[in-house]
Formats: structure tokens, sequence, C-alpha cells
């Protein structure tokens, strides 16, 4: 009980990083729900490997040609460089995608693999390895700045307007293409706006808590939610509630045994997809009287 | 295009810029109960998704009535369209009431949600084609011509002014196919909805269709149904498409 006052007190040092956690635990799922939904979870691996890359091109880039010169717009310039890698990757996907015939999960592999070492050659580069991207990749969120935890909650709040405003159109292009097209959706742009929500989340969100954090918390929250609720209109409530609630009690484990916050969140919520795919894997044998299944 | 709700005219029709059917014209008017006739592979689920908006004509035109139409009352025509086999592709499970709600969406504007008057529709749908009893039931979880009665029960949730059924009686029992016939004569008869249906299943449909298109040599043969389902008419196409 007192470690849960002290880290619900408004003086608490790490209040940023539990806020900044709780803002992507609550958020990410909503939007891992159309990754999961239309069966894109590579993607999602994907994805935020290539906005780490941004990250560390961006911070390679300003070594080379800006050498000496203060770091004050770190954070913009990892910003920018996460969102170019990113939205560039996700336009380039759907190009490749609309003109070849090959399979969109070889594409996408290919992808993460250049993504995961480009990161790894430009920090081995030794210019950029003062500046925390390591840290970016072990998902260490300690020090979350004010400002950036404000840029944050500011464009994550932007995506879940537009995922509010465009939720019967995106789930619409995402259950049934043809009964969009019947009703005359251009299926194309819609794909590309979600493409562009799922881009700027990743991009956001990869700078405070790394590809890893991001990863586990667009995909693991909708299994969860997908096995606990009936009815798509439930999936994503359920998802960010449950993605929420493991970031909280992830902060409080890691805080309380000094572990590092991202790995614990993940950690934390595959045993909550663990637990209830074992529960119900019980409820259904003790529903047949004990027999195996057939 | 004179009053037609859908109008293909010189239309090549095709996959991958390659044409299957060339040279189709065909007018839809408002309440004719259709049925688009053929042997397997001949084109009619081709030519019912490209009337549909799904599919682009490779040439020519498909137009739909104008906005400004007396029929339409100043909206474009809306369409619902009953696939083959369900098309939907979500790894969630969705409940059959979700998957009628569905058809409410085309007629709703940007940023609108599926509120209490889009969810009794469905519901009345359902109703209608006796299915009220699946709304909890899991979609993935019904048998075939349940999924065929959600799937219709949806496209009439749109409330369309025309209504495209893809092979809707393939694949299901005979009592559930008749059902799905008289259903679609009574909407037709009763409040006029417009009707283009693809089907291979000649049975019954006498009794329901007013006119039949036979898919024939590429070419599209029509006329009224009695004469087109007439036995010596459906032997002569059928034998001369075999030999061919």
């Amino acid at each position: 009980m007192s470690l849960l006052l002290e880290i619900l007190s408004p003086d608490f040092l790490l209040r940023n990083a539990l806020y900044g956690g709780l803002i992507i635990g609550f958020v990410a799922p909503l939007v891992g729900v159309y990754l999961v939904g239309r069966r894109m979870v590579f993607l999602a691996v994907a994805l935020p490997q290539v906005s780490t890359a941004g990250v560390a091109g961006a911070f390679f880039w300003h070594a080379l040609f800006h050498q000496g010169e203060p770091h004050e717009g770190d954070f913009w310039l990892a910003l920018a460089g996460s969102t170019v890698f990113t939205l560039a990757a996700i336009l380039g996907l759907v190009l490749w995608d609309s003109r070849s015939r090959g399979r969109a999960d070889e594409r996408t592999g290919v992808l993460y693999a250049f993504a995961g070492a480009l990161s790894l050659l430009l920090v081995a580069s030794d210019r950029i390895a003062e500046i925390g991207i390591l840290g970016l990749l072990k998902g260490e969120i300690i020090a979350i700045p004010t400002d950036e935890l404000l840029v944050l909650a500011l464009g994550y709040a932007v995506i879940v307007a537009a995922l509010w405003l465009f939720k019967k159109d995106l789930l619409l292009v995402s259950a049934d293409r043809d009964l969009a097209r019947s009703f005359g959706k251009n299926v194309p742009a819609w794909d590309l706006a979600l493409y562009g929500i799922i881009g700027t989340t990743i991009s956001l969100g990869v700078l405070l808590v790394g590809p890893l954090v991001m990863f586990g918390f667009l995909i693991v929250p909708p299994l969860v939610a997908g096995r606990l609720v009936t009815g798509i209109r439930y999936v994503p409530l359920a998802a960010s509630l449950v993605g929420g609630l493991t970031a909280f009690v992830g902060f409080m484990i890691s805080y309380k045994l000094d572990w590092p916050m991202g790995p614990t969140d993940v950690a934390l919520i595959c045993l909550v997809l663990a637990l209830v795919a074992g529960a119900q894997a019980a409820f259904k044998f003790l529903s047949r009287g004990g027999r195996g299944p057939g | 295009m004179s009053g037609a709700l859908v109008s293909l005219q010189d239309v090549a029709l095709g996959y991958g810029g390659v044409p299957v059917l060339e040279g189709l014209s065909l007018d839809i008017r408002p309440g004719e109960c259709l049925a688009l006739l053929g042997p397997n592979g001949c084109g009619k689920s081709t030519i019912l998704k490209a009337v549909a908006g799904i599919l682009s004509p490779i040439r020519g035109t498909i137009s739909r009535a104008e906005a400004g139409s007396r029929a339409l009352k100043g909206r474009p025509v809306l369409v619902g369209y009953v696939p083959q086999q369900d098309t939907l592709n979500l790894a969630f499970s969705m409940t059959a009431a979700d998957v009628v709600e569905m058809g409410t969406y085309g007629g709703l504007p940007l940023g609108r949600h599926v509120g209490r008057a889009e969810r009794a529709r469905a519901m009345t749908c359902l109703e209608q084609v006796g299915a009220a009893d699946l709304r909890g039931r899991l979609f993935d979880a019904l048998s075939g011509g349940q999924k065929q009665l959600v799937l219709v029960a949806r496209a009439l949730a749109s409330a369309p002014d025309l209504l495209l059924l893809d092979e809707p009686l393939s694949g299901i029992d005979a009592p559930t196919a008749g059902a799905i016939l008289t259903l679609l004569g009574r909407v037709n008869r009763e409040s006029g909805l417009t009707i283009l249906l693809v089907t291979h299943h000649l049975g019954g449909l006498r009794d329901v269709i007013r006119e039949a298109i036979w898919v024939h040599g590429g070419k599209l043969l029509r006329g009224p149904a009695t004469i087109m389902l007439a036995p010596e008419q459906v032997r002569a196409i059928l034998t001369e498409d075999f030999l061919s």
C-alpha cells in the first residue's frame, strides 16, 4: 500500500516514466487491434525496428555533420528520424505490395532484418554511443522530460480521436474489403490512413519506450482481449484496459524490484496472456468432464 | 441510361488487365428481379462484382443512377452485396449481430457511429430472414446456411436500392435455399427492391424472378424467365457451352 501511495504521489521522482508507460499502455493496444485483426503482426515487429533505425540514423547524421554542437534538439531530431523512416517504410511496403506478387510477410521480414542490422551498425559506429540509444533498444524508461511527455500525450490524443472518428470505416476496410468497395469506399486511401495512424503511433512510442515495449503493447493486449470478450465492439476497449493496467502493475513491479521497466511490462503482459489462455483451456477441459479433445 | 439504377455500356471485365468478358451491355432498372445464369467459370460473379463496384472495368463505362433522380431522392445508389463466400477477414470473432450491423455502415456519414436505430434495423433484418436467434452467436461457428442467412440480413440492413447476391444458394440445404428464394421474392414484390441474383441452381427460380440473363459464349442473353428457364432453352444453352 505504501508503494502504491509513493508511486501515486505528485512528487514521485519517476512520475513521467509512469505516465508515459500508462499512455502507451492504454493507446498502443487500440492501434494494435487493427494489426492483430488484419493478421499483420509481423509488421508490428518490423516497424518499431525501422523506427529505431530512424532514431539511430538521425543521430548518426547529426554526429557526422554537426560534430561538437549541443544536443538540445535531440528529441525532435529523434522524432524526425523515427517518423521519416517509419512512414517511408510504410509507403514503400504499400507501393511494393501494389506492384509485386510476392508474399507480404517476406517483404516485412526483409525490412525487419535490414532495419535491425542498420540500427546496430549505426550504434556500433561509435559516433552516437553516448546518446542513449542502447537504453532505448533495451526499453529502459526512467527519465522522460515533461515536454517529451506532453508531445506523446498530444500525439496520442490525436491518434485516439482519429481512431474514434474513423472507427467504422477502418473496421470496414479491415474486416471486409469487398463490402467496403460495394459501399463506394476508397479502400487504398483508408488503408493509407490506417498505416499513417500506425506509423505515427510507433514513431512516437518508440522514442520513449523502445521497439520491444512498443511491439509488446501493440500486439499482446489485443490477443488477451480477443480471448476475454466476444464481439468486435468490445475488443478495443478491453485491449486498452488490459494494456493500461499491465503498464501500471508492471511499473510497480519494476520499481519495487529495480528491474528495467520495459522488459518487466512485456514479460507481465505475456504472463497475463498465458494465464488467460491456460484458464480457458482448463475451463474447456473441465466443461467436457475431464475428457480430452475429440 | 434511361432510368436504370446501374448501366453497363460496352464493358470489358477481367483481372490484371486481361479481359475475361468483352462488349457487355446491361441495364438494371428499379424494381426488377433478375437472375444471372450460366455454367461455372463463365464470368457471372465477375459481372456481379462489377455491378457492385468491387471490380473496375478494363474498358467501357458502368454508371449508377444520378443522385438527382426521383427514385433516389437525391442520394447515391445504395448496394447490398451478398458474397459467394463470406469475405470477412478479421482475426477477432464477430457475432452475427456485429456482421449484420456492418451492413448499416454504408449509409452512415463520416464520423457517425452505429447507434440505436442502426442496431434496431440490423435486428429487424435478422428477424426478416428468420435468423433472430443467431444474433449473439459467433459468425465463425455458424453453418454454411446460417452464415448465408446472416449475410443476406447484412445486405438488407444497408437499406439497399439494389440487392446483389452471388451464389446465395450454393452449399446450403434445400429448405434454407427455398427460404432464401421465398424471402427474395417477397421483398421484391412488397418493397420493390431491385434484385440481381447469380446462381446455377435453377430449381424454384421461376417463381421468384421475372427475367433471366444467360452468360453464354461471353455474351449476355436476356429474356422473360418463362422463356429463358424453359427446359429446351436451358438444354440448348448448356449443351452449346459444353461442346464449345
